[in-house]
This record gives C-alpha cells, sequence and structure tokens, in this order.
C-alpha cells in the first residue's frame, strides 16, 4: 500500500469510527480463516517434513545440514540448478513481457488464439513438455532424424530450453495482468512532452509495471529451481538440486536429506519477500478515479514487427505439443509412420474414468482456489491487519516447495491418527487442498497484480459515501478484478487436470486421477498410449475454456478474456 | 465465510465410505499391465475378496510407506524389490507370515524369518537399438565386457544404481562376480563410454528404442515387450551372467483384516498364480513352469538359470549403503 492510500486509510478512520469498527472486525476474521486454512494446509504439512530435517540417528540435530554442506557435490548441484534458473528465468520473463506486450498494446491480429497456445505448457501433463522436445531435438528427433541436424540436447542448455517453455505462461499471465489496465492521460503527457516511443516505454510502462516483473521473475526462477521433471529427462548428466531430493526420497527413502535441500530451496521465497517492499513501495495504481483506459492506437510498423514475434513464439509452442499428437496417431513413431488409433483404445487401470475423477476434482480446485487466493490477496493488499505480513510470505511460500516434498508433508501430517483432521486422508478433498495449496503462490500473485493497479481512491471513495469493505469488495473491487479472476480459476483448473508430483503421494485406488494414469501407461513402457491420454486432457481442458467461453458470451460479457 | 462452508461441505462430501470385512488394499510395483492380469484371476478365484490395487514404482511406493508409516493404509505389499523391503523402515512394518502352500517357493527366495517371499523376479538385460547399430556400423555387443570397446563411446545408457533398483542389480553383480577391487576398475573403465546414468530401470530402454543411443542397460521384461511393441530392438543378456532382484510379497503388521490379507498371500503361491506369472515374467521361483514363446523370441533360453548370475541376495541387500556411496563418489555429476 502507498504512503498516500495509509494516509486515507486514516483519514477515513476518523471520519466513521462505527462503520469500521465492524470493517476491522470483518477485516480480521477473513485474515484470521485464511490464516488458519494456511497453518492447517500449507504450514502443518511443511513442518512436518522440515521436521525430518533434523532426524539423525543421533536424536534431533542439526547432523542433517552440517553433512550436506560439506559435500562438494552439493555446492556443484547449487550452482547448476541457480545458473540454469536464472538463465531461464531472465529468458521466460523477457520473451513474456515483449509477448504480453504485443497482446495488450498493439493490433496484432488473432489474439484470443495467440493467448491461447502458450497457455498450452499448463494444460497438458510436463510428460508431454519433455516428450515433445525429445522428439523434436533429441539424437534421433525429427530434426536429427528428418531433416540431417547433428543437436544434441541432452544437458545445460536443453534444461534451459525446457524451463524456459515451461514457465513462460505463468510469467506471460502476471506480465498480461500488469500490462493490462493503464492510464491514458500518462501517455498523452509524455507524447506531448516530446518523449520518443523508447523513452515512453523505458519511462512510463516499466516502472508501472515494476511488480508484475518482480512478481514474474520470482515465480519463474522458484518454477525452475523446484523441478525435477525437465532435468531427469533432458539433463542427461546434468544435475540439480530438484533431482538430488529425488534421488534422496524416490531413489533411497532418505527423508532427511531430501529434506535438508528442501529447506536450502525454500530461500528464494524468503529473498523475495525481503525484496517485496522496496518494489512495492515504488509501484503506484494505473487505476485511479481519474483514469483514462488506454486505447491502442493505428501504429501499422509496429504491429507488423510485434506480430512476426508472437507468430515464432506461437510455432515454437504449437510445435511441442504438435508433434507428441503426431507420434500418439501414428503406429510407431518415428519408425512406421501408419496412421493407427490404437493408442487411444486406453487398457490402463479404471480405463478412462479418471479422467472424469479429475474434471471433478479440477472443478472445485478452481472455486476453492480463486475464494482462497482471491481473499488472501485482498486481506494482504488491502487490509492491514497484524497477519498480512505473515500471511504475504506465506501465500507465495508454496511455489519455493517442489510438488513431491509437499505431498510427502501431507502424508506425514494428515495419515497421523492425532490430527484431527485424519479423516480427510485418502479423500478427494485433501487433494483438492493439496492443489490450491500447491499453486497458491501464483494465483495469489497474478491476483495481487490486478489488485494493486486498482488505485485505493475507489476503496475510500466508497468508504465515504458509507460502503463497508464487504460491499466496496462486491461494488467497486469486483468489477473491476473478476475477469482476472476468471484467469486465476482457469489456472486453478488447469494445474489440478495436469499436475502429478504432489498429488502422488496422496492417491488411493479410489481417486485415481488423469495425471496418475499418464504415469502408470508411461512407467510400463506405452508412451505412445501415455502421450494419447496427455492429448484427451488436453482437449478437455480446452473443451472446458470454451465452455466458460461460450457461457461468458451468452452472459453478454463479450470482451472479456479467459486468460488476460 | 464463503469458504468454510464451501469445505465442510466438501469434506462430507468426500468422506470416503469405512472398508467393509472382507476389503484389502494392496500396494504393489508389478507393472500396472501385468499386475492388472493377476488381479483380474484373483478375484475370479475368490469373488468375495474386494482387493483394491495401488500401483507405484518401487521408488515411489518405498517412500509412501515410510511416509505412512505412523498409519499404514495397506495390508498387503505385492511385487516389490525385495533389497528395498528388507530396508529397516519398511521391514519393521512387515509381520511373518507362512502362506499355505510356500513349500513350492525354494528356500532361497523367503526370508529366514518368513517377514516376505518372493516368487517373480526380474533380471539385467540391454536393450540394442538396431537400426542405430547398423547405421553407426557397429557389432552387436554380448557381453559387459564388450562395452568397454571404445566405438560404443557415448552411445550407452544406463540407470544410476543410487535412485534405481535395476541399476543396482547391475551394479552389486558385477561387483559380486569380479570382487570389489576387479569390479570397480572395471566401472570405471565402462564410465568412459557412457552417455548417461539415468534415474529410472526402464528409461534405458526406452531410449535405446526411441534410437536415442544405442545401446540401454535394462532389464528382461522391458526388453520383451518394447520388442513386442515393434521397436526395432534385442534383447542381449550379458554373457557374464545377469544381476538379478527378487519381487516380494509380505502382509503388513498393521493390517485390520489379516485373514483376509492371508488369504490373498496364500492365492500369490497357487498354482493359478504360478501360471499367470509365467505368463509375464521370465524369472518365476515356483519350479516346474514352461516359459512362454514369446519370451523364446525374444532371445531367453528355456532355463533361465543359465544366464543369471547366482546373486548373493542378502550381501546385495547388505552392501547397498555402501555400494551407492562408493559409486556415486566416482561416476555421479
Amino acid at each position: 500500500m502507498s504512503g498516500a492510500a495509509r494516509t486515507a486509510a486514516r483519514r477515513g478512520e476518523r471520519r466513521s469510527l462505527p462503520a469500521l469498527t465492524s470493517d476491522r472486525g470483518i477485516a480480521l476474521l477473513l485474515s484470521a480463516i485464511m490464516a488458519g486454512l494456511m497453518l492447517v494446509f500449507l504450514v502443518m504439512p511443511v513442518a512436518a517434513i522440515l521436521l525430518r530435517s533434523l532426524d539423525t540417528q543421533a536424536g534431533p540435530g542439526l547432523g542433517n545440514f552440517t553433512a550436506t554442506f560439506a559435500d562438494p557435490r552439493f555446492w556443484d548441484l547449487l550452482v547448476n540448478s541457480l545458473t540454469v534458473s536464472l538463465l531461464s528465468s531472465t529468458l521466460a520473463v523477457g520473451l513474456a513481457y515483449l509477448y504480453a506486450y504485443a497482446l495488450q498494446r498493439s493490433n496484432v491480429p488473432l489474439k484470443p488464439l495467440l493467448r491461447i497456445v502458450v497457455m498450452m505448457p499448463l494444460f497438458a501433463p510436463s510428460l508431454v513438455q519433455a516428450q515433445g522436445l525429445l522428439l523434436l531435438l533429441g539424437r534421433n528427433g525429427a530434426f536429427n532424424r528428418f531433416l540431417g541436424f547433428d543437436l544434441d540436447i541432452y544437458g545445460f542448455w536443453g534444461v534451459a530450453l525446457a524451463n524456459t517453455l515451461y514457465t513462460f505462461p505463468y510469467a506471460f499471465l502476471i506480465l498480461s495482468a500488469a500490462l493490462a489496465v493503464a492510464d491514458a492521460r500518462v501517455y498523452e503527457s509524455a507524447t506531448m512532452l516530446g518523449a520518443r516511443p523508447g523513452r515512453i516505454f523505458r519511462t512510463v510502462t516499466l516502472p508501472a509495471t515494476r511488480y508484475g516483473i518482480a512478481a514474474a521473475v520470482f515465480v519463474t526462477f522458484s518454477l525452475s529451481v523446484t523441478d525435477f521433471g525437465n532435468a531427469i529427462v533432458i539433463g542427461g548428466n546434468f544435475s540439480v538440486l530438484a533431482t538430488e531430493i529425488y534421488n534422496k526420497v524416490i531413489g533411497q527413502g532418505q527423508f532427511a536429506l531430501g529434506a535438508v535441500i528442501g529447506v536450502v530451496l525454500l530461500a528464494p521465497a524468503i529473498v523475495s519477500k525481503l525484496l517485496e517492499k522496496r518494489i512495492s513501495s515504488r509501484q503506484q495504481a494505473q487505476m485511479t478515479d481519474k483514469s483514462v483506459p488506454l486505447t491502442t492506437r493505428a501504429n501499422r510498423m509496429r504491429d507488423l514487427v510485434l506480430s512476426g514475434y508472437c507468430y515464432a513464439v506461437m510455432i515454437v509452442f504449437l510445435a511441442i505439443p504438435g508433434i507428441v499428437a503426431t507420434a500418439s496417431f501414428v503406429k510407431l513413431w518415428p519408425y512406421n509412420m501408419a496412421f493407427s488409433l490404437k493408442h487411444y483404445a486406453f487398457d490402463v487401470q479404471n480405463g478412462t474414468e479418471p479422467l472424469w475423477n479429475s474434471v471433478y476434482v479440477a472443478l472445485a480446485t478452481a472455486g476453492l482456489g480463486v475464494t482462497i487466493a482471491t481473499v488472501s490477496a485482498i486481506v494482504v493488499q488491502k487490509f492491514r491487519t497484524p497477519l498480512s505480513g505473515p500471511l504475504s510470505f506465506l501465500a507465495i511460500l508454496p511455489s519455493s516447495i517442489p510438488g513431491m516434498v509437499l505431498g510427502l508433508g501431507y502424508v506425514l501430517a494428515f495419515n497421523n491418527p492425532a490430527n484431527p483432521l485424519n479423516m480427510m486422508y485418502g479423500t478427494l478433498a485433501l487433494i483438492i487442498f493439496l492443489y490450491v495449496y500447491y499453486n497458491h503462490a501464483q494465483a495469489f500473485l497474478i491476483a495481487s497484480t490486478s489488485l494493486k493497479q486498482i488505485s485505493s481512491s475507489f476503496d475510500e471513495a466508497s468508504t465515504m459515501l458509507g460502503g463497508g469493505v464487504v460491499r466496496t469488495f462486491f461494488k467497486v473491487t469486483l468489477p473491476l478484478l473478476w475477469p482476472t479472476l476468471l484467469g486465476v480459476g482457469v489456472f486453478f483448473f488447469m494445474r489440478a487436470m495436469v499436475s502429478l508430483s504432489a498429488v502422488i503421494f496422496l492417491i488411493t485406488p479410489e481417486t485415481q486421477v488423469a495425471a496418475v494414469s499418464v504415469l502408470q501407461l508411461a512407467d510400463r513402457g506405452a508412451v505412445n498410449q501415455a502421450a494419447a491420454f496427455s492429448m484427451c486432457i488436453m482437449a478437455i481442458v480446452i473443451a472446458c475454456l470454451l465452455i466458460v467461453r461460450l457461457v461468458l458470451w451468452l452472459a453478454g460479457a463479450k470482451s472479456v478474456t479467459l486468460i488476460r | 465465510m464463503d469458504s468454510k462452508l464451501c469445505i465442510t461441505a466438501l469434506v462430507a462430501l468426500l468422506l470416503s465410505v469405512p472398508a467393509a470385512a472382507d476389503e484389502i488394499t494392496v500396494y504393489t510395483s508389478y507393472e500396472e499391465d501385468e499386475a492388472a492380469r493377476f488381479l483380474e484371476l484373483a478375484k475370479k478365484d475368490m469373488p468375495d475378496l474386494e482387493v483394491n490395487m495401488l500401483r507405484l514404482s518401487t521408488g515411489e511406493l518405498a517412500a509412501r510407506i515410510i511416509a505412512e508409516k505412523a498409519n499404514p493404509q495397506h495390508d498387503v505389499i505385492w511385487g516389490f524389490a525385495a533389497s528395498t523391503i528388507v530396508t529397516p523402515q519398511i521391514e519393521e512394518t512387515l509381520e511373518a507370515y507362512r502362506p499355505k502352500g510356500i513349500d513350492a517357493v525354494p528356500k532361497e527366495f523367503r526370508a529366514a524369518d518368513d517377514k516376505w517371499f518372493a516368487v517373480t523376479g526380474y533380471m539385467a538385460a540391454f536393450c540394442v537399438n538396431d537400426e542405430r547399430l547398423e547405421k553407426l556400423g557397429l557389432e552387436k555387443p554380448t557381453s559387459w565386457k564388450d562395452l568397454l570397446d571404445p566405438k560404443y563411446k557415448g552411445e550407452i545408457v544406463m540407470p544410476n544404481p543410487a535412485s534405481s533398483g535395476t541399476g543396482y542389480i547391475q551394479v552389486s553383480s558385477l561387483l559380486q562376480m569380479m570382487g570389489e577391487d576387479e569390479g570397480w576398475a572395471f566401472l570405471e573403465k565402462l564410465d568412459k563410454n557412457v552417455a548417461q546414468y539415468i534415474k529410472s530401470g526402464s528409461k534405458p530402454c526406452h531410449a535405446a528404442s526411441a534410437g536415442e543411443f544405442a545401446v540401454g542397460a535394462s532389464y528382461d521384461m522391458r526388453a520383451i515387450k518394447n520388442i513386442e511393441e515393434g521397436y526395432p530392438i534385442s534383447m542381449v543378456t550379458p554373457a557374464e551372467g545377469s544381476g538379478n532382484e527378487l519381487e516380494a510379497n509380505a502382509l503388513v503388521a498393521t493390517s485390520n483384516n489379516k485373514e483376509a490379507a492371508k488369504r490373498f498371500l496364500d492365492w500369490t503361491v497357487t498354482k493359478t498364480a504360478a501360471d499367470a506369472y509365467l505368463e509375464w515374467k521370465a524369472i518365476v521361483t515356483i519350479p516346474g513352469g514352461t516359459m512362454p514363446q514369446r519370451f523364446l523370441d525374444a532371445g531367453l533360453p528355456q532355463d533361465t538359470n543359465s544366464v543369471l548370475h547366482p546373486t548373493d541376495f542378502k550381501a546385495a541387500a547388505e552392501d547397498r549403503k555402501d555400494i551407492i556411496a562408493t559409486w556415486q563418489e566416482k561416476f555421479e555429476r
């Protein structure tokens, strides 16, 4: 909150004390509920796994930490993790900023298509991404085999490329929300003062999206640092800290040593929390009561250049699922290219039933997730309660926790007869909460980025007119915010349809989800059947997007986009 | 407020129905298609027994069993790597049980304290991509020793023994047959030709099948299944003898329904079960079965003992931690 807003809030306090007392009550109550939920579904599981890091043969102590830090291999892996994540994060944020800028501030044709295509990595299981890259750029990939190249993707550059593609959509979602609103008056005055477009971009656009850029860097960096899927498949002998957790936990059942590395990976969240104040304090709201929405002017040269860029990016994002889809429709890629539907006869346990389980879980996750992430964002950004500080840290913490670690934490915390919520263990409800909190950071940052663009003068006006926080929310904030929230809901839905690593420890024979079927098929060697199953998941996600779009259109909201 | 209501509703809606009397939960690492077939037969023989089966890979299942230790959810462990089941954290959750008809399983495939017994197993095998060999003008390797030839440099992938049971049996069998010093020296020479150590036992075979590398050290059934999928690969059992691993079954001490769990374990050593195993497994410890033609076509001999290295399972389990530590120090990058 800016200094001005704080003074304003204080002024408001004096003006209408009775309304504020109840407002204060609501603010505190909402903060407490959010904190309570985070305590149960985030802090408790994380604490359960982190306590393991203190488990040594000689009793509780720091022995695991000293042993890990004394190992030179640990420092090599740390350097590997940092360099590959910094590189892919820089690339992803840079590329996504230009892409989001093109979509929000220029007249590039076919915007809806451009928006959905770069989301592809989000709505396909991670297997598709890695498999697609190998089919394209592997030693026996399409480029080498059919086009005569001599590429070797395995190693540092392969992981950097894979992580850039994997984190691009997250960066895009946040940056797009940041670029969505702008005050035309600022741009007009800049133009009138004779500033050239380049200077306007540097002095107006960039500073106005500072919070969004910082959020995007943090999210993409954390995602790269905690992801082990790409590194395992494409890294070859290039190992990172996340693959070392996999080695320790899955390979050797040594939770304690895995947890030590888990603790190290929490560092990005702590650093970003420390930096957050500095970045936020310089961020001004874009939408004030006097704002004039920015309209894009015609500029053919700009549109031509940006179109070229956008379509080039689109081709890359289409090629990966495209080649996997092709492989799922031929007899045996790349040896027998005859058309075949045999990979679509799913003979996996429970057949296609897990698909429908997943749709149900994903819808519930979207509903619950949007509510929780939005209320958290409002509580942190708009209310000032003693809980705001801790909440803002906890809200972004999940992005620093590898899914595998969080999943194991859930088992340790909820499969404990002493836990009153023990009855939730083995139910889809717990899986839904896991999905909500696993993806909380990204959703929270998207909602926050949007909230920060809305001036608190709206809240003040509403308060002055006698509206309480609840009324202000429904009458002022929600109408401005709801397109973003819809996007957040879609985001949760997509994540719940496809994420695997966290949920693998919570599924039971009765609560199988689609991503697990993909894993089962891939594990038993039916790679193309796994690809086919992934295609069905993607088809369902796309169908759901279209249905929501249609409902919106019928409801009269023609200009709203699901993905901003 | 909304969210609170929402949660209460969700919890009420989704709580599972309590388990019926003759219902058991089985955790298995048999591959999904094998497990499904075995289970189908078990249900035919015991129609009144409700079996809920969860299938995860060995490492994932081990992590889950250890994490769930405070309140185990399963009654039976079925087809799970013997070298992992003897991890103290898992072994102490088991209860000794001698199934009816256990005498059909020779003693060396059972724990001395009856905490587990193994009816099936698997062995190390190379998946060799014939198309890639031909393109590179290489001959088909027939032994571990062949792989030392510099012409295979960069064309071999192996599982990482630190995260893969298959990788471990390959390394431990080489150490057992050559002795410590010579064994490590051999692995060091081999390392010069290895392109990657992959963190799973089946992925090296998939990589070879996809034509990414010429030779993927993996295991027998993975090779046979990929040949049946139509990949241009052949299976090679190393001439020195294949390292092998047992897949163990066990009763979980905390089971609420031990009678039913025991019935299921009894079934796993019946003739029906043994016949079903033979269809899917090259190593079945109950003697007297015949191997299906498709295994012979893939290159296995009728008597698998002729290609197996006689493994000291006890030593393999005991030395695991030290061997992995040494291996990581020497070869992990």
